[in-house]
């Protein structure tokens, strides 16, 4: 191990990274853990990780609570307490090792503990005073085994009849202690974040589903709410079958409690001993987790529950007419979807669903729209509901609404942040002042009027979002090129400008090639990496484009959300394989723009680049058996160290998933894992700066340092030393490729006249047109 | 070396009539699945010895606002509408034919059905379809729209242009209906467009440079020095 650490030491000075120690030292400053879990799956596991005493900072994500003696549901786990994701963290449990399951990937089940020496030698703090230790008595152990048997078992349950309710299972939670006194549930009672509050109900049976809301509602509004109740009542019990009451109470918490299928409005809860407002939302199919209330129902209720959703939706929605992109939006398969993004107006009309018809999911939307409105009548946003093993996660931009219901493990940060995509997307094609100005000219403007024949671009967006780590890391991936080819690319774009000609960018294969920019712009902007995403998803969802030469406005809404550019969009080879984009703030300027690409072309045949870029492509996608380690499977290397001058685009490189993610089934958990890491890794309220993880088929192990953020994937087999060696040879790879795969100094071009160009480029007097015509919108 | 396009034609129309198939039929020879069209798409044609510039645009309302861009000093446009919808028709009175104001003043154009192979008397030719009845019971797909209407609605451009009838072509000239996916009527369409817009250009031409600066008209010149074929 030390013999490892030197070695490792040696060669990160080498390479100008910091050495282990170092790093040690800085973890220690900030007082962050190295965390590392090993899977024993299946294996003796002698300690549990003892529940902190003290509140915690920290909004339970989820509690799974259980009474086996109540009989009522299928789980047979005895008290099996689930804490918050906080506490898994407490590494230096004396003689500890943290029994966590964790829910990472959908079809395993994969546990982790946290061995003692680890969290010595990071020299891991811990802030919170421990308390006592609970063994994990042979009888309690086999009983939580019992209990993850169920789990799986009720996850594959729950597969085939995903609505049909009777999982409590801790299989979308961060399952981290397993304790065998319940009590101390009680003291997770009432936590309280700052930002965001989920008190889960206590009451013995309850299982509880967790609202997350912007800030503590003051008993007051509370009250308010109560009194808003009957009209969400009457909103939304027209059609419902499956109901759902969140129940807020005065405590000054929002607490979800799932009340079956009573049909009661408005009560009173004397087990509370406040008053309680219950108002039933017609969920349907976002929450899968209706009732869970053992005392209010009987598990015979549960095939009525499932027969009912099923017959449910089918009465609310009227027939509708076939449509392409038609599903049907009752069918178990529409309902099986791994991921469902909605967009609607304010007025709860739908503008756009990733899978089915808007039309015939207005009922739907619309109790979307009244349980946004609900929370926000009570001064507060709501940000997600998390169910059984669905998260609904909704972002409120200007007077569009986007909701979210993912069964991926996704982190609300990450769902929402692929939301905001999903409105940038909108927003680039219609940009936001026009968006706003319509809304408030008319409240109810059917927005899909403008948006029509553009749901091929958002659905491929998120289809995107599933495959391509760059909107993950908020970064692009350019074509790995050989720098002096890249070099003589760009210097052709740079020569053929023209007045208003902004971004010269050009695209092989969906991948970046490179990019030039008119200085003036980059001077205190820069192209965003999601703007660019946006741009390139544009290009490849739309095959018209692979012909003749497109003129379309275009908004960049990182750069400007408010402003057109108009995109001159070209192929440059009969393959449609080389893209050219050409972005001009001149709606006029199709024709100059135009002159461009041809002089472009002709640069480029003369040179012949075109035959170059094509031998390019062909090895383009690099796989990851050229970094010479056997070990390594795969892994994501996104540069943070960029000099600052360049920094203008953030980039990534990342090797084809080949190997053992040859299918489809394995790139998407292997991105799934990715996801996992990276929220981790991210995680607001306690960030990491190394995770080694564990994984059922690979060991992974994620470091961010000041100079660059990696994910590596190796085989299971893999040591830890073993694993810093061979991070250790990828740097160094990357290193010695560094001007292959990255744009290092993108060009930029000024407006001094450029040699041998004469009065073409005299760009002195283009300022005034170009200022003119910036902002102007259609 | 760079082709400067002599006559500029412009397809409108409402979204999913058919443009960017017709387009694609006759350039391409071919009919394929096409995606919703993002502003406009600009194409050259070399129609014997001329450059012939198409613009195919976006029906979709979202990109509305270039239409009169795309418009400007066009030579010829062609209106498109799907017969199987008469909304398709009512919109190119309704929303395109405001934007024709930019376009040349002896514009040509020319009113198109698309999607006749989807109607249930296409095996037959035209003429007779006339004398179906208008009403159209739930079938598989009903044609909606018959050519007379489209002469009237052609007729109506042409009041609109203030063109008198008798100088403008024949509205039976300009009138078809086509299918971009068996290729019916499409060549016809396009050849006999090109046809009687060609020799407007010509004699536009002969008659010297006019005040405005024309953009079709300049690279005319740029072509006739470079006399490529």
């Amino acid at each position: 191990m030390s013999g490892g650490n030197r070695n490792v030491g040696m060669m990160a000075e080498e390479l100008d990274l910091p050495s282990c120690e170092q790093l040690r030292e800085e973890e220690q400053l900030k007082g962050e853990g190295l965390e590392v879990h090993q899977a024993v799956k299946g294996s003796q596991v002698s300690y549990v990780d003892p529940l902190l005493p003290s509140p915690l900072d920290y909004p339970l994500k989820k509690e799974v609570f259980d009474d086996l003696e109540n009989g009522s549901r299928q789980t047979k786990t005895k008290s099996l307490n689930l804490a918050s994701d906080k506490q898994c963290h407490t590494e230096n449990a004396p003689s500890g090792a943290a029994l966590l399951p964790r829910g990472v990937t959908e079809d395993t089940q994969c546990f982790s503990v946290v061995p003692k020496e680890d969290s010595r030698a990071e020299g891991n703090t811990s802030h919170e005073p421990l308390g006592s230790i609970s063994h994990f008595t042979a009888n309690q152990e086999r009983q939580f085994l019992n209990t993850l048997e169920q789990c799986t078992l009720l996850e594959e349950d729950l597969k085939k009849t995903p609505y049909s309710l009777p999982s409590k299972e801790v299989l979308d939670c961060e399952v981290t202690s397993v304790k065998s006194n319940s009590n101390t549930m009680e003291k997770s009672k009432g936590v309280v974040h700052n930002i965001s509050s989920v008190t889960c109900n206590i009451d013995k049976e309850n299982e509880t589903n967790g609202v997350m809301l912007d800030e503590h509602l003051p008993p007051e509004s509370a009250q308010n709410t109560a009194g808003r109740c009957s009209e969400l009542n009457d909103l939304s019990s027209a059609d419902d079958n499956l109901k759902q009451s969140y129940s807020i109470s005065t405590e000054g918490s929002i607490e979800t409690s799932v009340v079956g299928f009573s049909n009661v409005g408005f009560t009173e809860n004397p087990k509370l001993g406040d008053v309680v407002a219950d108002y039933e939302v017609d969920l349907k199919e976002l929450t899968d987790s209706a009732s869970t209330d053992n005392t209010l129902e009987d598990s015979g209720d549960f095939p009525s529950i499932s027969s009912v959703v099923g017959t449910s939706t089918a009465e609310v929605l009227p027939p509708t007419m076939p449509v392409q992109r038609e599903e049907d939006v009752t069918a178990e398969s529409w309902r099986t979807k791994r991921r469902h993004v909605f967009v609607l107006s304010e007025a709860g009309k739908p503008i756009y669903s990733r899978y089915g018809n808007e039309e015939a999911l207005s009922s739907t939307m619309g109790v979307m729209m009244a349980l946004v409105s609900f929370v926000q009548s009570g001064n507060n946003s709501i940000r997600s509901i998390h169910s059984e093993n669905q998260k609904v996660v909704f972002l409120q931009q200007g007077p569009l609404v986007l909701v979210s219901v993912s069964r991926s493990r996704q982190s609300d940060e990450q769902l929402r942040r692929e939301l905001q995509y999903v409105y940038y997307q909108i927003i680039s094609m219609l940009t936001q002042a026009s968006v706003a100005r319509i809304f408030e000219k008319k409240k109810n403007y059917d927005l899909r009027r403008l948006l029509a024949g553009s749901e091929k671009i958002l659905d491929s967006l998120l289809d995107l979002l599933d495959t391509d780590p760059g909107f993950l890391l908020g970064a692009v991936q350019c074509l790995a090129l050989a720098s002096s080819l890249r070099d003589s690319l760009s210097s052709i774009l740079t020569k053929a400008i023209t007045a208003n000609l902004v971004f010269s960018i050009l695209v092989a294969d969906h991948h970046l090639v490179t990019v030039v920019q008119e200085r003036a712009v980059i001077e205190d902007c820069r192209l965003d990496p999601a703007d660019l995403h946006l741009l390139l998803n544009l290009i490849g969802a739309s095959s018209a484009f692979q012909a003749g030469e497109i003129w379309t406005p275009i908004c960049l809404p990182r750069f400007n959300p408010d402003g057109y550019f108009y995109a001159y969009i070209s192929y440059l080879d009969p393959q449609c394989t080389v893209c050219l984009v050409l972005l001009s703030t001149d709606k006029e300027s199709f024709y100059a723009v135009s002159g461009c690409k041809a002089r472009i072309l002709e640069a480029m045949e003369a040179q012949n680049s075109l035959q170059a870029l094509a031998a390019a492509l062909q090895t383009c996608s690099y796989s990851v058996s050229l970094v010479g380690v056997p070990e390594l499977l795969h892994f994501i290397y996104k540069p943070l160290d960029v000099p600052e001058t360049y920094q203008q685009l953030p980039q990534f490189t990342s090797p084809e998933p080949d190997g053992p993610y040859s299918s489809e089934e394995e790139r998407q958990r292997l991105f799934d894992l990715y996801r996992y890491l990276h929220c981790r890794i991210h995680s607001s309220s306690r960030p990491l700066r190394l995770i080694y993880h564990v994984a059922e088929k690979e060991t992974m192990l994620a470091w961010v340092t000041s100079k660059f953020e990696l994910y590596t994937t190796f085989s299971s087999l893999v040591t830890k030393v073993g694993a810093i060696n061979v991070i250790t040879k990828l740097l160094r790879w990357i290193k010695r490729e560094e001007d292959r795969l990255f744009i290092r100094y993108p060009p930029k071009y000024s407006t001094t006249p450029l040699p041998g160009k004469g009065g073409k480029s005299n760009r002195t007097d283009r300022t005034d047109p170009y200022q003119n015509g910036f902002f102007t919108g259609l | 070396m760079i082709k400067k396009p002599d006559v500029k034609v412009v397809l409108l129309g409402d979204m999913n009539v058919g443009k960017t198939s017709l387009l694609h039929r006759y350039m391409d020879r071919k009919f394929q699945d096409t995606v919703s069209t993002v502003g406009g798409a600009f194409y050259l044609k070399q129609w014997r010895s001329y450059n012939i510039s198409i613009w195919d645009t976006a029906g979709r309302e979202q990109f509305h606002g270039l239409g009169s861009m795309y418009c400007r000093s066009a030579s010829a446009i062609i209106l498109t509408y799907d017969v199987s919808s008469k909304q398709s028709l009512m919109e190119l009175e309704d929303r395109f034919l405001g934007l024709t104001d930019t376009a040349s003043e002896d514009c040509l154009f020319a009113v198109v059905g698309n999607k006749i192979d989807l109607t249930d008397d296409y095996e037959g030719e035209e003429e007779s379809e006339g004398e179906r009845p208008r009403t159209c019971s739930t079938s598989k797909v009903r044609k909606q729209v018959y050519l007379e209407d489209a002469i009237a609605l052609y007729k109506r451009i042409m009041k609109y242009k203030m063109v008198d009838e008798n100088h403008a072509p024949a509205a039976e000239k300009m009138c078809f209906e086509t299918s971009a996916k068996t290729g019916h009527n499409v060549d016809v369409l396009f050849e006999s467009v090109f046809n009687m817009v060609i020799p407007l250009i010509v004699k536009k031409k002969a008659n010297g440079p006019e005040d405005t600066i024309n953009l079709s008209q300049e690279s005319t010149e740029k072509h006739t020095k470079t006399g490529c074929c």
